[in-house]
């Protein structure tokens, strides 16, 4: 079966602004807003020239208005980099093909977030993670121009056999304090707690959970025969009799899993973004733009 | 249960069976997450029922080509007969009719109906072993007491072959007795002597019948086919005739019968009804438990096997037929090994650089 659609159809946009509903307390002058005072960006405050020593912004109306005759200038505040990380789950389970090749969107995904962020001057890491945190795969934040290259070459030719996410876990580690944007890239095939674990250790970033599923895993399953699964985590198999019965309960089933992980994501502030087969990439940037998936 | 294989060495294969138990005959497709799939009892069901059907064809295979069968054996049984010594008169009078005449095609000869009546004795009685004797000048030992029913009619047909000259009573009871003697089964025992006649049995030779009874009891018959004009057993003498022997041997020879001190009966018998009614009578008189040996045939059981084999290979190819596969969308399916995936994913890269180049 060929895809009717042309490959730069798929071709990811040359940015993804990504807008954020906070402020970063990062030092360096970036595209973000920040919680620092500085030069440029929008007015922020009027204070007394001898706590901030600034006399070019003097503010001649407040300081005339002021009857014990003090001098006041205006803050401004400055716009401030933030540090985005990819979290990559790349256990076994990613290496699904369905309608789609989980790991290459992944990559895909990545690709674009990188450059991206390299065009808003921030700090881009990516660390992939399955039981633990994969040792080829870790890259710290950093904002080396051309960095993105290894990570992304080591990322599309990384064969995914681990089993389990507990690496998402220590990654938070990696990660370090001061408020981060984490994109977690995941099929999220993963117990309930695991992922409030998971979600819970990244309690202090921005969580931007993008979900990996595939039409082939679920809505194009087969309504009739017999199905040999095996788990590509665990290797286990199972035969399953399909029937419309029990399609339609598998359909709930991943309904259900599917609402768990956004009331969990909802928690922490922002709800989960789903790729089906294909990013659409217009819907995405929407999405990083603060609409609603 | 007498189950026994013919080739025997299939045995060693038997751990071929366990082989559909570790397997699947489904092809594996990868699923990211079984946590992720529906329970279902019915496909769990299904999945042992399908494991077991492939270890009971193989089993009913190797069942069926090692000739699996029920083996022949001999059962002894418990009924109604006994071991029964025919003794037949073969002196030349029994190829004539009842009036004494040549046979013909309307009239049969006395021994033929003889022949006749006797066959269907033979048939009726399931469960009798019996021995064949024949005498005339001297005595003939035609078939040892057996079991096998068509040797005896075989030997029965036979006396309608011409008779000889003389008869010899004497010899041929010694004879059937003597049979009696060789069969050492403790089943009762019985002697039917058919005879148109009768001889004058010597002194000696009847101290000796006495001595042998006396060891070994039996039942005796006697039918006698009386020709018409002949004397018969149960007449006194005559007017002028002297009672002896000599003189009148059918009476004499009855008289020594019952003397005998052994049950006794004789039948006089002057045409073939009297015969037909005489072995009915006999029939009803010998009904003692007899224990009998019964043969098993062996069952061949390899149709059965191959039968079940074909059967359960049948479910097995509807399993296979009925296997789906996920839709794979163009993308080549991950199959278990890590190796795989890598070669995979190098095919689809291909396929994605030809379509770009093609675009």
């Amino acid at each position: 079966m060929i895809d009717p659609r042309r490959p730069e159809d798929d071709a990811p946009p040359p940015d993804l602004p990504y807008q954020l509903a906070w402020r970063s307390s990062e030092v360096r002058a970036g595209a973000h807003r920040g919680k620092r005072e500085g030069a440029g960006g929008f007015f922020r405050d009027v204070a007394p020239l001898l706590r901030s020593p600034d006399p070019r912004r003097l503010d001649l109306r407040v300081s005339a208005r002021d009857p014990f005759e003090g001098l006041h200038v205006r803050r401004f505040e400055q716009k401030a980099t933030v540090t985005v990380y990819a979290l990559v789950d790349v256990s076994a389970s990613m290496g699904f093909r369905g309608a789609s090749d989980k790991m290459r969107i992944a990559a895909d995904l990545c690709a674009a977030l990188a450059s991206a962020v390299r065009r808003a001057g921030d700090a881009f890491g990516l660390i992939g993670c399955d039981a633990e945190v994969q040792k080829e795969l870790t890259f710290l934040a950093t904002r080396a121009r051309g960095s993105e290259v290894e990570m992304l070459r080591r990322l599309r030719n990384f064969t995914p056999r681990g089993a389990g996410t507990g690496g998402m876990v220590d990654a938070a580690a990696l990660v370090g304090g001061g408020r981060k944007v984490i994109f977690l890239i995941s099929d999220f095939y993963m117990p309930r707690p695991e992922i409030e674990a998971i979600f819970g250790a990244l309690a202090r970033h921005d969580i931007i959970p993008i979900v990996l599923s595939d039409t082939a895993e679920l809505e194009r399953l087969p309504r009739w025969g017999l199905l040999s699964l095996t788990d590509l985590e665990v290797g286990r198999r199972r035969l399953v009799v399909m029937r419309p019965r029990l399609w339609e309960a598998w359909q709930r089933r991943s309904g259900r899993r599917r609402a768990d992980l956004k009331s969990i994501a909802g928690r922490y502030g922002r709800t989960p973004f789903v790729v089906e087969d294909r990013i659409d990439w217009e819907r995405l940037s929407g999405y990083l733009a603060g609409g609603v998936a | 249960m007498n189950l026994a294989l013919t080739y025997p060495w299939v045995l060693a294969l038997i751990p071929l069976a366990l082989l559909p138990l570790a397997f699947a005959i489904q092809r594996r497709q990868g699923y990211p997450s079984l946590a992720g799939v529906e329970p279902d009892g019915l496909s769990r069901a299904v999945d042992i029922g399908l494991h077991l059907l492939g270890a009971l064809a193989i089993l009913s295979l190797l069942a069926a080509i090692g000739g699996l069968h029920l083996k022949g054996q001999t059962v002894e049984r418990v009924g109604e007969g006994s071991h029964v010594v025919l003794l037949l008169d073969r002196s030349s009078s029994m190829d004539e009719t009842f009036a004494g005449k040549q046979a013909t095609e309307t009239e049969a000869s006395k021994s033929s109906v003889a022949r006749e009546l006797m066959r269907e004795f033979i048939n009726r009685r399931d469960h009798d072993r019996f021995g064949v004797a024949a005498f005339s000048t001297m005595a003939m030992p035609v078939l040892p007491i057996t079991s096998h029913k068509d040797a005896v009619l075989g030997a029965v047909d036979a006396i309608t072959r011409p008779g000889l000259a003389y008869t010899n009573v004497g010899q041929g009871l010694a004879l059937a007795l003597s049979m009696h003697e060789a069969d050492p089964t403790a089943a009762s025992r019985a002697i039917l002597l058919v005879s148109d006649g009768a001889a004058v049995i010597d002194r000696r030779v009847q101290e000796r019948l006495r001595e042998q009874i006396a060891k070994r009891p039996v039942n005796l018959y006697w039918l006698y086919l009386r020709t018409a004009g002949a004397p018969g057993i149960f007449d006194p003498p005559r007017e002028g005739v002297p009672d002896t022997p000599q003189a009148m041997p059918e009476r004499h020879l009855n008289l020594f019968f019952q003397s005998l001190k052994v049950p006794y009966r004789a039948f006089e018998a002057e045409n073939p009804e009297a015969i037909a009614d005489a072995i009915e009578e006999i029939d009803k008189l010998e009904r003692n438990p007899i224990r009998y040996q019964e043969r098993i045939p062996e069952i061949d059981l390899s149709d059965l096997a191959y039968g079940i084999a074909a059967a359960t290979l049948l479910l097995l190819l509807l399993a296979k037929l009925a296997e789906v596969r996920l839709e794979t969308g163009g993308a080549l399916t991950r199959s278990g090994a890590g190796g795989t995936v890598a070669a995979t994913r190098q095919a689809t890269d291909n396929e994605t650089k030809r379509l770009k180049e093609a675009a």
